[in-house]
């Protein structure tokens, strides 16, 4: 079920984005800097923004589903128990996988920006979507609610994610990488081999890779092993 | 110095508290207290018991600058120049020293050339240094920075870092969950459901935490057990 990007264009005000390739399933990350595009190649594989040019498509996904880097932007509820019921899920049970249990009554504007983020990547994660597109799902997450995440990510065995991320720690083990350079798409290949290929890599793992030590992955375990090898 | 006393306001809880000058980082899972802490220093909230003494005088007396972490809450102009210009002509500042001031602080923070922008066309990086000049450009005494850093990338964050640590602010305060610029910093807090339970200089406090996952991964993989 490959989401295929042809010849994608999209121009706004100065910003122009170009995009060409082919999204397996598997697990996607695309990492950028700032500015460079991510969060509009998000709502164009989503199909929330449609390119100028080219065209986008997964003839066998069913159901996509994206994560939008600022929570409040998708709260609909008032309440913490009728924010999860309005994505069709169970409330007691979300409350408790997000340890916000006992608060279901509280209105959502007393969350934290953090907790509001668990609460909606909880939600989000427990959706069954064959595309799932995450923009900067690890912003304003503590380092425990990050490796949830991670762990979350990579128990998922079927369909397409595509995780648009500056972060530099807690990554999960992905199958793919791209980078958006100046608003251009641009491959880096299959996991292991794009780590060697990936600018944007964060200091840590490009240092491992100067010294001719690739990670198996990019997950901090993996970063770990790999810091191990040179000790061996 | 800072002093808190007392503090109580909302999970926050902290029977005694002083910061020395210098840069201070706040750290600690989501919903610990961490922007309620901040926002009691800054001036903004006031707590509703306890005191807190900004060198002898209360935050609201203070000069201080204050960075929200949501970029776009910080922009209240349309251009950058009249945006980090706001703080001097609230003030009243005659309009050649506020032109003045506005260009030295924009080179200082590498922003010279997005003087002339609109604001709503800035990237998230990008208003966030406007948002840290506009901050800095009436010499505050205390910088209060809220998870500045969580939208940035890594060579922005460097820049925000580097203009934080030139800043002439007698106190630094901001919090962060980036553990590698935590360890930079004079002094961490360790804030956990309202309550400090490390305070000291980074070495101290992650010695505690080795643990876990909030121990900075540079020290981990320069540290790798290796078995």
């Amino acid at each position: 079920m490959p989401l295929v990007f042809e010849d994608v264009s999209y121009t706004r005000d100065q910003f122009r984005l170009t995009a060409n390739g082919i999204f397996e399933e598997g697990v996607h990350l695309v990492s950028g800097k700032v500015g460079s595009g991510k969060s509009t190649l998000a709502f164009i594989a989503s199909g929330l923004v449609r390119p100028g040019t080219g065209v986008v498509h997964g003839n066998q996904i069913r159901k996509s589903l994206l994560s939008m880097q600022f929570p409040e932007y998708h709260t609909t509820g008032i309440t913490l128990q009728e924010e999860v019921r309005s994505w069709g899920l169970d409330p007691e049970e979300i409350l408790e996988s997000t340890r916000l249990s006992g608060r279901g009554e509280q209105d959502v504007s007393v969350l934290s920006r953090g907790e509001l983020k668990r609460l909606h990547l909880g939600c989000v994660l427990s959706c069954d979507a064959d595309l799932l597109v995450l923009d900067e799902p690890f912003s304003a997450l503590d380092c425990r609610e990050k490796r949830v995440i991670c762990r979350r990510i990579a128990e998922r065995n079927h369909g397409i994610v595509i995780i648009c991320t500056h972060e530099q720690t807690w990554l999960p083990p992905v199958d793919f990488i791209w980078e958006m350079k100046n608003g251009s798409l641009v491959s880096c290949g299959r996991v292991p081999g794009a780590i060697t290929r990936w600018s944007l890599a964060p200091r840590h793992i490009r240092e491992l890779v100067e010294q001719g030590l690739v990670p198996r992955n990019i997950s901090p375990e993996a970063v770990m092993e790999a810091t191990c090898r040179t000790r061996e | 110095m800072i002093e808190l006393s007392s503090v109580r306001h909302g999970i926050l809880n902290i029977p005694s508290l002083l910061i020395l000058p210098g840069s201070t980082v706040i750290i600690g899972p989501n919903g610990s207290g961490k922007t309620t802490l901040l926002k009691i220093i800054a001036g903004i909230t006031a707590p509703q018991r306890g005191t807190i003494i900004i060198d002898g005088k209360s935050p609201a007396l203070v000069n201080t600058g204050w960075l929200n972490e949501y970029p776009d809450r910080n922009l209240l102009f349309g251009t950058v120049s009249d945006e980090i210009a706001s703080p001097l002509r609230f003030r009243h500042d005659p309009c050649p020293e506020v032109r003045e001031q506005v260009n030295i602080v924009a080179q200082e923070s590498g922003i010279s050339h997005l003087l002339g922008r609109r604001t709503r066309d800035l990237s998230g990086g990008e208003k966030v240094l406007v948002s840290l000049a506009t901050a800095m450009v009436t010499s505050p005494l205390v910088l209060v920075l809220d998870e500045s850093d969580s939208h940035l990338d890594q060579g922005s964050t460097d820049t925000l870092t580097r203009l934080i640590r030139s800043s002439k602010a007698l106190y630094i305060i901001w919090c962060t969950q980036d553990m590698e610029a935590a360890a930079g910093a004079d002094r961490v807090i360790l804030l956990e459901k309202g309550v400090v339970t490390r305070h000291g200089n980074p070495g101290e406090v992650f010695a505690e935490l080795s643990g876990d996952c909030l121990y900075p991964l540079s020290w981990r993989l320069s540290n790798a057990p290796c078995l």
